[in-house]
């Protein structure tokens, strides 16, 4: 029951002011729109730039909301506050993880199919997208959450997180642009699950001492 | 404090560290002497292959920097002693040159021989992020300004990027991309002539005679600043 109220309480606080409910998903879109003035507008095979595109913008738009998983709470207090209740911090992290993901991922899976139709998507192959991203998202997610917890403490974290984030990303971005993998894509986000459980909660119980 | 070594090892490195710079420059020149004047040129890619005699032996010294580097981070999770810390600590910006050396010494060889300086092949690839999680090492260590605190989190950074060793010595067996497979490895019969395996195994020699020296060197300085550090305090 603690754990529903846990994600409830981050999904509340991510949905009651609008602007953080749109920020992942708008700037997707304007990562998107930057590609017909990069390879100017005549291009034949749209589709297949935005293909590898969704993942680079996909790969973006969470960095940049990762500063809200922990870092928010712990700046203000409220981390210490949760740490020192009965739950489990295992548990703790694991509710981070999932309202982080239905805060930010969802939006953009919603406009993944929009995005789809300024760049002459069928339905089929935006279908196959959205699977892939369903699949690899969360392991993504999972990855740069662990990341920012381990860096709570250091100042310039927002600088040197992303050279950490960035190559841990590669093979969901691999797999990902492939269309007939999600099954994998799917392995990879239950591994990275496991894994950044183990550091948030390592790094978490260091900062808490 | 993050290390406990005895006060007496700054005294002895002190007394060995000109010996030991003096063997490895006396190593490096008969290395070099075999393996730009006193060896054979390639039948195919002539002169241009000598570059190989400085190229290989940084690749290989880069993943076993890193290795180390991870081995004293998995060490310091079992062990709790700090002294893993300042040895990985001591050993991630010498890495951190000899993956640029391959990568540069790479891409000059990779001119003439491939026809360009840099191709998106998995064992290239690879090795930039190695050079990479070398960086985020260092930064981590320079952006936290708690040092007892930083020593947990760059040791917890060090095992994550360990995943990335095996990537880059297997990529050339698993994708079958432009950089050649490992030649050295069979050591029953290595697919290279003596006389080129002679230079390059006196240059490896080299390699881990330099490795060892700045890796002691950097270890002074490290204790010699953590002694200033709590002098200060």
């Amino acid at each position: 029951m603690q754990f529903y109220n846990l994600i409830l309480r981050d999904l509340k606080l991510a949905f009651y002011s609008s602007t953080n409910f749109l920020l992942a998903a708008s700037f997707l879109i304007l990562v998107l729109i930057l590609i017909p003035f990069v390879f100017g507008s005549n291009v034949s095979n749209f589709s297949l730039l935005f293909r590898g595109f969704i993942w680079i913008s996909i790969a973006l738009s969470i960095l940049l909301t990762l500063d809200r998983v922990f870092n928010s709470d712990y700046e203000d207090g409220n981390l210490d506050t949760i740490i020192l209740t009965q739950i489990s911090i295992e548990l703790i992290v694991f509710a981070k993880f999932i309202s982080h993901w239905i805060a930010n991922c969802i939006p953009i899976i919603i406009v993944i199919p929009l995005a789809g139709i300024l760049f002459e998507i069928s339905i089929e192959d935006s279908l196959h997208i959205i699977t892939n991203v369903l699949a690899g998202s969360p392991g993504m997610v999972f990855i740069g959450s662990a990341i920012s917890a381990l860096t709570l403490g250091s100042k310039r974290a927002g600088i040197y997180k992303t050279i950490i984030i960035i190559p841990l990303y590669i093979p969901f971005i691999i797999f990902g642009a492939d269309q007939e993998s999600s099954l994998v894509l799917l392995g990879l986000s239950m591994i990275a699950c496991v894994f950044s459980l183990f550091i948030s909660v390592y790094s978490l119980r260091l900062y808490a001492e | 404090m993050y290390f406990k070594l005895p006060n007496k090892i700054v005294d002895e490195l002190r007394n060995w560290l000109p010996i030991l710079s003096l063997i490895t420059l006396i190593v490096f020149l008969v290395g070099l002497y075999f393996s730009i004047l006193n060896s054979p040129p390639d039948y195919l890619q002539g002169d241009s292959m000598r570059i190989m005699y400085i190229h290989v032996p940084a690749a290989w010294l880069a993943l076993g920097s890193y290795s180390f580097l991870a081995l004293s981070c998995i060490c310091w999770f079992i062990f709790r002693n700090p002294n893993f810390n300042l040895f990985a600590k001591s050993i991630a910006p010498i890495g951190a040159i000899f993956t640029l050396i391959a990568l540069v010494t790479g891409s000059i060889w990779g001119k003439p021989t491939w026809g360009t300086w840099w191709a998106w092949d998995a064992r290239l690839t690879s090795m930039l992020i190695l050079f990479f999680l070398y960086v985020a090492y260092i930064m981590t260590w320079q952006s936290i300004v708690n040092k007892e605190l930083a020593a947990k989190i760059s040791a917890a950074l060090g095992v994550i990027g360990f995943i990335n060793i095996p990537i880059i010595k297997f990529s050339v067996d698993w994708w079958n991309t432009l950089h050649q497979p490992a030649t050295i490895s069979k050591l029953s019969a290595p697919s290279i002539h003596i006389s080129m395996l002679t230079p390059l195994l006196i240059m490896t020699f080299a390699y881990i005679l330099l490795l060892a020296t700045l890796f002691l060197i950097r270890l002074k300085i490290e204790i010699v600043e953590q002694k200033i550090l709590r002098a200060n305090k």
